[in-house]
């Protein structure tokens, strides 16, 4: 359903990404792996537009959001986006955080998306924090609520760019747990993380950036057993 | 030092007017200010480079002149310009509210580029426009950075207003100099006259204060 075809994206001289072709399939959970500076932030970045492509098309639903004539915004209401950092409003309530763009954008009533933003909460386990503001929650608790916040949306495709990092180490399974669930759902994910045991367990393709390029496009099984490449192995050998 | 409050006590009603007509220009200039520098803020954070060249040609001007000039330009220029001599406290809101736009447009542009870039991410990520991302989800943060420095110029305004009385408004300033000349004697009517100012502004600082601490309370 994802189809990235030659991608190329410049920062004025430097080349962050050298051309990089694959399919996300629906359903699909795709962990993208690679050293600093690989261009895989880059890579999630232009799948909802946050980065423009330089070059090369990207097709979602057999839609190029690349072209000219696309709404950008209408294809970001159908890709989630789950940050590093967290990103919530700090102004809004737990709940409010939820529902804000469902009723903004989409139009959804107030009931309506309290109510889609309430079972949420009770899926990624924060129901008794609803009406908290996001100060008042744990790292791991934000993220989990980040996560709610793109699901309210009913995304097609959920985005994660390295939603991990940014935990404290005893935080990072009850996000990790989270998104465990969410991919056996049946939700298309592509993941930025630097999580290899999760990366093997959940993931069905593991796509390993170096320098701007797309080194190693295979199962996890595969990958984490015998890479195929010198710089995976490299890459590996210092991760594990 | 012979300080005679006394006989200054039948003409306190009368400096006490001139509070109300220094509140009204603050206010009007005030707003007027507010309005016009959102705006110049958004020229400036506007990606139309144009608009960004006029807002600081605008701020460079107001910024760079002495403010008693500018009012005394608007209200003697006024009959030249357009054909008739304004009133004087319309002169006054005028250059008052067109200066501090120049000094508010600066604050607001710096609270808004503030906020954390992630911020307006997170709201394109979920497909929200440019235009209530801005409203709902920059501004109200971005006040934050804003309402103190905000404040400080409204209490610059209210002080800095006392120099209408070069163009004859009848504010708290020129009312005490006019009883200061009726009675031969201007230390006290001008003492009397500063501490209205004083409390005037401890006035406003504590309301800044009190809006500030709400607006912490989701930190």
């Amino acid at each position: 359903m994802i189809k990235l075809e030659n991608l190329h994206k410049n920062f004025g001289k430097l080349e962050v990404l050298k051309g990089i072709s694959t399919n996300i399939q629906d359903g699909e959970v795709v962990a993208i792996i690679g050293p600093s500076g690989s261009g895989k932030s880059t890579l999630l970045r232009c799948i909802n537009l946050l980065e423009v492509p330089t070059d090369g098309r990207i097709m979602i639903n057999g839609q190029d959001i690349t072209d000219k004539g696309t709404n950008i915004m209408k294809v970001r209401q159908d890709v989630g986006m789950v940050f590093q950092h967290f990103h919530l409003f700090p102004h809004k309530t737990v709940l409010q955080n939820l529902t804000y763009a469902p009723m903004k954008v989409k139009g959804v009533s107030k009931s309506e998306a309290e109510k889609t933003g309430l079972e949420l909460l009770e899926k990624v386990g924060l129901s008794a924090k609803a009406y908290e503001y996001p100060n008042r929650l744990s790292g791991g608790q934000k993220q989990r609520v980040a996560i709610a916040r793109a699901l309210a949306m009913n995304p097609d495709v959920m985005l994660f760019d390295e939603p991990t990092s940014a935990l404290d180490p005893e935080m990072v399974k009850e996000v990790l747990d989270v998104m465990k669930n969410l991919a056996h759902t049946g939700m298309t994910m592509a993941i930025v993380t630097h999580e290899m045991g999760f990366a093997r367990e959940v993931a069905d393709r593991v796509l390993f950036l170096d320098g701007g390029v797309l080194v190693e496009d295979s199962s996890p099984k595969e990958f984490f057993s015998k890479p195929k490449s010198e710089r995976a192995r490299d890459f590996l050998q210092k991760m594990l | 030092m012979n300080l005679d409050f006394q006989q200054f006590i039948p003409s306190l009603p009368y400096i006490l007017k001139g509070i109300g007509v220094t509140l009204q220009i603050v206010f009007m200039a005030g707003i007027l200010g507010f309005v016009l520098g959102i705006i110049l803020s958004f020229f400036k954070i506007s990606r139309f480079k144009l608009l960004g060249w006029i807002a600081d040609a605008y701020t460079s001007v107001f910024r760079g002149t002495p403010l008693v000039l500018q009012l005394m330009l608007i209200y003697y220029g006024s009959p030249q310009l357009i054909g008739y001599k304004i009133d004087p406290s319309t002169a006054a809101v005028l250059s008052f509210g067109l200066n501090s736009a120049a000094y508010i447009s600066e604050i607001i542009r710096a609270g808004i580029l503030a906020v954390d870039k992630g911020q307006s991410e997170a709201a394109m990520a979920l497909g929200v426009p440019y235009r209530p991302a801005m409203m709902d989800i920059i501004l109200p943060q971005a006040m934050k950075n804003i309402l103190p420095a905000l404040m400080n110029e409204f209490i610059t305004l209210t002080k800095e207003s006392a120099i209408v009385t070069v163009i004859g408004v009848t504010d708290v300033m020129r009312r005490a100099y006019i009883v200061g000349g009726e009675k031969f004697s201007y230390f006290e009517p001008i003492l009397i006259a500063g501490l209205i100012y004083y409390i005037m502004v401890m006035i406003l600082t504590v309301l800044g204060k009190g809006i500030e601490r709400r607006m912490r309370r989701s930190d």
